[in-house]
């Protein structure tokens, strides 16, 4: 045990968490004595001998996890090898619990994590519509509901949309620029690290007195401001979801930016790291806000100033304000990857270039822009100035410009493709298209005015978030996961187990969604526990179907696990993509490359008689080379041909 | 997980060297271009209470601003203000003298911006135990400690820094190349945005 203490690891990380706690602890108590305060302030919202360990117990986890040995020792001026690789790798499963500065095994670290919080995200779903199954309160009481819902949501948005895609990306992405590692390796693994320790404050608001944070994961002041305890440990969680997301996002741009491997020019980039191109320039610009105004409703909640207060000049909207101007980008956040994985899906899998690459990636560029002009749109009946409520109907009716292009280009990709019904992958990039484009038709029903008014806070908004986040974001997360699991496990999964759990999660989801239009349109309220008698039979049926999608997870679980474990080996390049990620072993060697790739041609030159992507230097690249046309390529003569072969 | 260990196992008879060094696709290095972006999301955050800030200014304040009661000690802070810009042209000496091998140079250039660094930090905690107002009184009270102390908790980023940049320097670190001297220029980076940040603050909260 004293061994285990001194070394960098989970049982260092608790003592850590021990001894951090206790020093927040001793701080409150220690300033409260010196300023002639009360020790123990129980008022309903304060409790800081409580909140302020609940931010210096994590940062003590992370110290004693490893985290940040490397620059404790760098910044006392001692030796350090910047690339010191020591932490780098997983050679057993035991590897994948430290502090790992690989990007493939930190993807698999925010894969696992992630999933782990959506499955506990969706039973509180299955919970929240076992309430609602019936008109009345049966199962929880009505307080315990709003916790619920509250929870689900910020588990969902904050520890699964968000960085499951981050997750993906740091897997896919180096490896499709011809990147050895992400550009701070170090600070990659801080990030995935502070993301379970925002899912657990979410869960263990849970535990606190007054319950967990029921003020929505919207958590608008002043309802946040006066809420139990709970609602604090939301705005920390917030905290370490944001920052782990901006280091994330900064470490992909500095990543796309400087790392790129000769001839990887930006027209030539794969859409998917465009993609994360875009987030993360969205990331890095607008979850500052969120984490101001967490900031600001903390500071209300515990050191009792007035950000909020309006009897003491404070300005209650202004948190909306705020919020939504992080919020709005957010929901493209949770898109914009997405799209990248879709259009990665649908151009391999239907063996077609994508149609119109270029304003694809414009596309990308034009929403990214758009979306902080639209924030107010969420706000048409908060009582703001009125004189901002059409020019963000307008904008929000821009938006779906940028959107269109990318839904008419993917079509016009599967035209006159042989379509593959039997990929997995390929079904949920089908059923995304379908899904998404219903999403977004009631997305810009919502962002005309006085549709918006009649609808505000009923199902329907209900309705359109899932079929975007549902429909849109996890449709997409899904294909991804199947069009790489190959990559990442080195096995193959079942086809069939993936169909039918795609075909049941459509069933499920049509069936859970659908009807929430009708319900919401004649007036069903929202965060409500209860509601009229009269859409007891559609709740009823949302509720079956409802059950029935959170089945259908259950089967994915039990193919991922499965097949992880004893899938057939997969090949190099089962899907016969052109990207760089696939011209490598699956799993890719540790260090990725051992000669960094020359790309010579766009990534999506599928049918083009010649056309290639990359050349992979080195023999250990040939040997792995499953398919004969590679092969010879690659054979060429090692160094020097191959460029003269491809070169442009 | 047993696919890790595949990994592993594929990737032997090369494991015992490192990854092939990544193709530099730009002209700007990793960790200057970080720092940059770092900025911006910083810069963003302030943006947050910059937006309340005048929300609570022009939106829902009526009557004078500040108001009734508060006064705020202009030539006091001008002086501050004064200090922390001195502190930007001396972390640039340091630099420029990192640049041409002159240790001396860089060590001392390295000293005074922390010392002129921490000066500034103290006079803000003296200016807050005898400005006569805390954080709970009212709506002006709360933005001004919020900004003031915002760009104070970067302050005191931004003198870590240049603490660690100070041990290394008197141990010997940072040469004149380019790759030697990043330790000097990132935090430098990052302590012209803090006094660039604290001229908008100081001209928001106390001038305007």
């Amino acid at each position: 045990m004293a061994v285990a203490i001194k070394q960098p690891g989970l049982a260092r990380g608790a003592l850590g968490f021990i001894v951090g706690s206790a020093f927040g602890f001793g701080l409150v108590v220690a300033l409260r004595a010196i300023s002639g305060l009360e020790i123990f302030q129980t008022e309903q919202t304060g409790y800081p001998h409580l909140v302020v360990p609940a931010i210096t117990g994590p940062l003590g986890f992370l110290v004693g996890l490893g985290a940040f040995d490397y620059w404790f020792r760098w910044a006392a001026g001692r030796p350090t090898i910047p690339e010191d690789h020591s932490q780098h790798g997983a050679k057993s499963w035991r590897d994948y619990f430290k502090f790992n500065t690989d990007h493939k095994v930190i993807g698999i670290q925010y894969i696992v994590t992630t999933f782990f919080f959506f499955l506990v995200g969706g039973l509180i779903a299955m919970l929240i519509r076992a309430e609602l199954a019936q008109p009345g309160t049966q199962i929880v009481d009505p307080g315990v509901y709003n916790g619920l819902f509250s929870t689900h949501a910020a588990i969902m948005i904050f520890v699964f949309v968000i960085p499951v895609f981050a997750g993906i990306a740091n897997y896919v992405l180096p490896l499709m620029i011809g990147a050895p590692d992400m550009a701070f390796p170090r600070l990659n693994a801080l990030s995935f690290w502070m993301l379970p320790i925002a899912g657990i404050l979410f869960l263990s608001s849970f535990l606190v007195p007054g319950g967990a944070f029921d003020a929505g994961w919207t958590g608008y002041a002043p309802l946040s401001t006066g809420a139990p305890l709970g609602q604090s440990f939301f705005n920390l969680g917030v905290q370490f979801a944001g920052a782990s997301s901006v280091a994330t996002a900064l470490n992909f741009l500095v990543t796309i930016v400087t790392m790129r491997a000769p001839g990887m020019t930006f027209w030539r980039m794969p859409l998917l790291v465009w993609a994360n191109l875009s987030t993360s320039l969205l990331v890095v610009a607008a979850t500052p806000f969120i984490a101001g105004v967490q900031f600001m409703v903390l500071f209300d909640r515990v050191l009792h100033t007035n950000f909020f207060q309006a009897a003491f000049g404070g300005d209650v909207l202004s948190y909306q304000h705020i919020f939504w101007f992080y919020s709005h980008p957010a929901v493209y956040i949770m898109m914009l990857p997405g799209f990248g994985i879709i259009s990665e899906v649908i151009s391999t899998h239907a063996r077609k270039p994508i149609f119109g690459y270029r304003l694809m990636a414009l596309a990308l560029i034009g929403i990214v822009v758009l979306s902080y002009t639209v924030w107010a749109h969420h706000m048409f009946v908060s009582g703001m100035f009125a004189w901002l409520r059409v020019p963000m109907m307008i904008t929000t009716l821009l938006i779906a410009v940028p959107t269109g292009i990318k839904i008419f280009s993917w079509l016009a990709t599967l035209f006159n493709s042989v379509l593959h019904l039997r990929s997995t992958a390929m079904l949920f990039a089908l059923g995304f298209v379908t899904t998404f484009t219903i999403g977004g038709i009631s997305g810009v029903m919502l962002g005309m005015v006085p549709i918006d008014i009649h609808v505000s806070d009923t199902y329907f908004i209900v309705a359109h978030i899932h079929f975007v986040l549902f429909g849109g974001s996890v449709f997409t997360i899904f294909a991804g996961i199947y069009h790489w699991f190959p990559k990442m496990t080195g096995r193959m999964y079942d086809e069939k187990l993936g169909r039918v759990h795609f075909y049941l999660t459509l069933v499920g989801m049509l069936g859970t969604f659908i009807p929430m239009h009708w319900v919401g349109m004649e007036g069903m309220p929202r965060r409500v526990a209860d509601y009229a008698a009269q859409f007891g039979d559609w709740n009823l049926m949302i509720s079956i179907s409802s059950f029935l999608l959170g089945i259908a997870q259950l089967v994915f679980l039990y193919n991922m696990i499965v097949s992880w474990k004893w899938g057939p080996r997969a090949t190099a390049n089962p899907w016969r993509a052109k990207t760089i990620e696939w011209q490598v072993s699956s799993p890719p060697p540790i260090f990725n490359f051992d000669e960094i790739p020359r790309v010579v041609g766009g990534p999506y030159e599928f049918g083009v008689p010649g056309a290639r992507h990359a050349i992979m230097g080195g023999e250990e690249a040939e040997v792995r080379k499953p398919e004969p046309a590679v092969v010879g390529a690659a054979g060429g003569g090692g160094g020097g041909s191959p460029g003269e072969r491809g070169g442009p | 997980m047993e696919s890790a260990s595949v990994a592993v196992g594929q990737a032997e008879p090369h494991e015992h060297h490192g990854p092939p060094e990544a193709h530099q696709s730009s002209r700007i290095d990793r960790q200057t271009l970080g720092i940059l972006l770092f900025i911006v999301t910083e810069a963003m955050l302030f943006g947050a209470f910059f937006a309340s800030y005048f929300f609570l200014r022009v939106v829902s304040n009526e009557g004078p601003w500040p108001p009734e009661g508060f006064e705020l000690p202009v030539a006091v802070a001008g002086v501050n203000t004064a200090i922390l810009i001195s502190s930007s042209f001396t972390v640039h000496w340091a630099l420029e003298a990192t640049r041409k091998g002159n240790r001396r140079g860089m060590q001392m250039g390295l000293m005074t911006t922390w010392l002129l660094g921490s000066t500034f930090l103290f006079i803000q905690i003296n200016e807050y135990i005898h400005i006569g107002f805390s954080g709970r009184d009212g709506a002006f009270g709360s933005i001004f400690y919020g900004l003031t102390g915002l760009h104070g908790a970067h302050v005191l980023v931004g003198l870590l820094l240049l603490s660690f940049a100070n041990i290394r320097a008197w141990r010997g670190h940072f040469g004149p190349k380019a790759k030697d001297h990043l330790g000097v220029e990132v935090p430098g980076i990052y302590w012209h945005f803090v006094d660039v940040m604290w001229i908008i603050v100081f001209t928001v909260v106390y001038i305007l």
